[in-house]
């Protein structure tokens, strides 16, 4: 049973409206030209739009100046932007989660800090390593302790929103400790040396890059050594964010796979009357479907605080996972050469499915991790 | 235990063994060289991947991000100085003369460093095969000595292939469904020529090859047995180039538009017209059927071979990262997961190339190299000197009576079984390598999980490179049904594929 409430429904509702038109009027108009970065500019003016329509605010609790909206809201906002670019997808799913972190660990005093200080995207987003699970590197950085005060040495890959954020949470291991603590990190101070925007496979406007830190200070975020447990609790419900990011490219893939197999002409029939055609659109929106069932069933058991919700998320992950590789690798064939060039949109969702896939961990370990509480 | 008339009989049942056995026939006939061929012309591309493409082909593939109308000039004259370009031409033309039966091989070697640059080589080949497939031995004589004094004299001439157009693209490769009117390259018989007025697209190395093989339409309504194939130079007045395509990946590789204005194209450069081909045993649309599975057996068992460097490179970056990586305290490739991951990766690049081996060696027996294969042509090809060559063949090249004969030999001795089977095995070497190609890329995102996305780390421009060959030389959906077509339907006579018919 779903206990939302008919107005809290009709919220998410309008959120989702204002994000499938935002992504119809600002993010597809110009598409390609900003999936040119870091060879093209960056896409400031959208991002500070989405800023404004407080994309970037959907799960933070009201009180700290959020919309105190459920991971549903979330789910609807991602599905309806990552049909059209998944770099903003990618942008506002890193800074959810290093929200989330930064509630877990207990530091609401920072978050309502950042809300009140920033004036604009730049000052507020929260940059975060979003497709590692710290706990599966095995070269984290290094912290010291001296009179109260942590400093960090060593270097981190792949820091994701590092290049534009002010701030990060970074993974970190205290002398001594062998597991992993959290600690929010001033990127402008002069201990840290940032890479220049790492060149990726897709989400190439979610920009990321390698970090290295000489005893830069850092603030400890919750307890030493808890790392692992607050990354675990975020990314739970983070998950689902993830899997949203992929419907929505999947939707994305099908919608143009139909629109063009419906007006391309080959062997004198349209594509779509070619019945190896059909077979392969229908196989599309089969996963489609499955894919919407699976993630408004996760959001469901999320709200409820089913018994078994993580599992629900995690499976629904892994599922989405696959069917989108899949369909977005035959989004491409249905459009056949051009379905391979930038003018059109395929190509860019091949590739940000496959980044998508990687965030929060490596997609065998998770499932090994998986099966493991079964097992026992 | 069985009488020869029972063994005739039981053979001829589907699937016949001549269909299915090639490599077996084709080994009895080989000539010994070729597998000495074979390990030289491996061991030449090993050497420019170690020397040339594993060093810039990363810097080359984000310089093309940053500048896309780069076009990777240093890379065709360092290719063209090694004689890549001539290799595989036979002595007779003045070519280095490699079995074109090691081609699939020494593409398979360049794709697993890079599958760009291993187009920038291969795709001059394609151009070559489609010349070839005319016979039309003055044209590809005068051509190849072209390509030859480019070599020598270090300014490259390569061929490119053009078929595909704006609202033609299986259409333009299906003589099928050539009459359904898409086609729009028009060329209208003149004194002295043809004046061709239409545009090419996504034309592999469009912008950077010197000679052009064009297919154009006589009668636009009725492509199939009005195709005519030319050969136009860059510079013709009335050719020039359009837009590069911008692509995901293969990115030193042009797809280039080439637009014909009234452009007169001499007789001299006419390599296949419906007139040549009406000469021929079988009806013109047959007969251009005929040149269509000549080119595309060839060129699709190499596709196959492009597709197979990659399923390689794939696994062997995924496995260099599981040897480096630990995980939970050991190395990633002792986990056994990983190892049945990567097991079934090497599967998957064995069984592929074994797949276009196979149809190299229908190549071999029934396609476009078959007159190179046998015995005499082979060693006279391999042994004698090119110059002596040369001498004694070029003045039989330029007569037409050599190529009235070669066509007789290559287009009305080749039975319909032998079409089948070449142009069937060169669609299964196609699906089977490209195929492989992603699915390898696939997984070792997988393997290599935020490593894998970065461009530094090789494996998600693998992934890229590796999408286009299931597109180009025929979609995998019409390659699948071109297989069905050629290896299964022949035996079902009311069965049509690439027809209107079809629900």
């Amino acid at each position: 049973m779903n206990t939302m409430t008919e107005s809290a429904h009709k919220e998410i509702k309008m959120i989702e409206k204002a994000a499938r038109e935002f992504s119809k009027k600002v993010l597809a108009p110009e598409r390609e030209e900003n999936d040119a970065f870091p060879f093209g500019p960056f896409f400031n003016t959208a991002l500070e739009k989405a800023y404004g329509l407080d994309f970037f605010h959907l799960n933070l609790p009201e009180n700290l100046g959020g919309m105190g909206q459920s991971i549903r809201a979330l789910c609807r906002v991602m599905d309806q932007i990552c049909r059209e670019d998944s770099s903003l997808g990618g942008i506002i799913f890193t800074n959810t989660l290093s929200q989330s972190i930064l509630l877990e660990t207990g530091s609401e005093s920072r978050l309502q800090s950042l809300a009140e200080k920033a004036t604009g995207v730049f000052d507020f987003i929260v940059a975060f390593p979003s497709l590692t699970n710290p706990h599966d590197l095995t070269d984290l950085p290094k912290a010291q302790v001296k009179n109260d005060v942590f400093t960090l040495s060593g270097h981190l890959d792949y820091l994701v929103l590092g290049g534009m954020a002010k701030q990060a949470i970074i993974p970190a291991c205290i002398d001594g400790n062998k597991e992993y603590s959290l600690f929010l990190v001033n990127l402008d101070s002069p201990d840290v040396v940032r890479s220049e925007p790492i060149m990726s496979h897709g989400l190439h406007a979610c920009p990321a890059v390698d970090v290295t830190f000489s005893f830069a200070e850092g603030f400890l975020l919750g307890e030493a050594g808890k790392g692992d447990g607050y990354f675990t609790k975020a990314s739970e419900t983070m998950q689902l964010a993830a899997s949203a990011m992929l419907l929505g490219v999947m939707k994305g893939s099908w919608d143009e796979a139909m629109s063009y197999c419906g007006s391309r002409v080959q062997g004198g029939r349209k594509l779509k009357d070619w019945s190896t055609m059909q077979m392969k659109l229908a196989d599309m929106v089969i996963q489609v479907h499955v894919a919407d069932m699976l993630v408004e069933r996760a959001c469901q058991a999320v709200e409820n605080q089913e018994k078994d919700w993580q599992n629900l998320v995690k499976a629904a992950a892994f599922h989405i996972q696959s069917a989108a590789t899949q369909l977005v690798t035959e989004g491409i064939q249905a459009l056949g050469g051009v379905g391979y060039m930038k003018d059109f949109g395929q190509e860019k969702r091949f590739r940000d499915a496959g980044q998508i896939q990687t965030m929060l961990g490596h997609t065998h370990i998770k499932k090994l991790r998986f099966i493991k509480q079964f097992l026992n | 235990m069985i009488s020869r008339s029972e063994l005739n009989v039981l053979m001829d049942r589907e699937p016949k063994f001549d269909d299915i056995m090639i490599s077996f026939r084709a080994i009895a006939k080989q000539p010994k060289g070729i597998n000495k061929e074979l390990k030289q012309v491996i061991a030449i591309a090993r050497k420019f991947n170690e020397e040339v493409i594993r060093p810039g082909s990363l810097a080359l593939d984000r310089k093309m991000h940053e500048t896309p109308d780069h076009l990777a000039w240093d890379y065709v004259r360092e290719a063209n100085k090694r004689g890549f370009y001539t290799m595989f031409i036979p002595k007779m033309f003045g070519g280095e003369g490699y079995s074109l039966t090691a081609v699939a091989y020494f593409l398979e070697e360049l794709s697993s460093s890079c599958g760009a640059v291993a187009n920038i080589v291969g795709v001059h080949y394609l151009g070559i095969v489609m010349m070839f497939s005319s016979w039309n031995l003055k044209i590809c004589n005068r051509i190849c000595a072209d390509v030859i004094k480019g070599q020598k004299n270090g300014e490259p001439c390569l061929l490119s292939l053009a078929m595909t157009e704006p609202d033609a693209g299986t259409d333009s490769q299906n003589v099928e469904f050539m009459d359904t009117g898409s086609l729009a390259c028009h060329a209208q018989k003149v004194k002295g020529g043809y004046k061709v007025t239409g545009n090419k697209i996504f034309i592999s190395m469009g912008h950077m090859s010197t000679w052009h093989i064009v297919h154009a339409y006589t009668d636009l309504k009725r492509g199939s047995d009005n195709t005519v194939m030319l050969a136009v130079k860059k510079g013709t007045q009335g050719f020039s180039f359009g837009k590069k395509e911008k692509k995901m990946g293969q990115k030193a590789c042009p797809a280039s538009e080439l637009i014909f204005k009234d452009c007169v194209i001499p007789d001299e450069n006419v390599c296949f017209s419906k007139e040549d081909m009406a000469k021929l045993k079988r009806r013109v649309k047959d007969t251009n059927a005929q040149v269509f599975a000549y080119i595309w057996a060839a060129s699709r068992t190499s596709v196959g071979a492009f597709g197979v460097g990659t399923a390689r490179a794939a696994f062997e970056e995924a496995l260099d990262y599981a040897t480096k990586t630990m995980i939970d305290g050991q190395r990633l490739v002792d986990h056994e997961w990983c190892q049945s991951l990567l097991g079934d990766m090497y599967k998957n690049v064995l069984l592929s190339r074994l797949a276009y081996t196979e149809a190299g060696y229908a190549n071999g027996l029934h396609g476009i190299w078959m007159v190179m294969n046998v015995k005499p042509m082979y060693l006279m090809n391999r042994y004698l000197p090119k110059a002596l060559i040369s001498w004694f063949m070029k003045p039989f090249l330029n007569l037409g009576l050599t190529t009235t004969v070669f066509r007789k030999i290559c287009f009305d001795m080749q039975s319909d079984d032998a079409v089948n089977r070449v142009d069937g095995w060169g669609s299964f070497a196609k699906v089977v390598g490209t195929d492989a190609g992603i699915q390898n890329a696939r997984l070792a995102m997988e393997i290599m999980g935020h490593a894998g996305v970065r461009q530094d780390r090789r494996v998600e421009k693998i992934l890229r490179d590796s999408k286009l060959f299931q597109i180009y030389e025929g979609t995998n959906e019409i390659n699948r049904l071109n297989l069905f077509k050629r290896l299964v339907a022949k035996a079902l006579p009311q069965t049509e594929v690439f027809s209107e018919t079809n629900p």
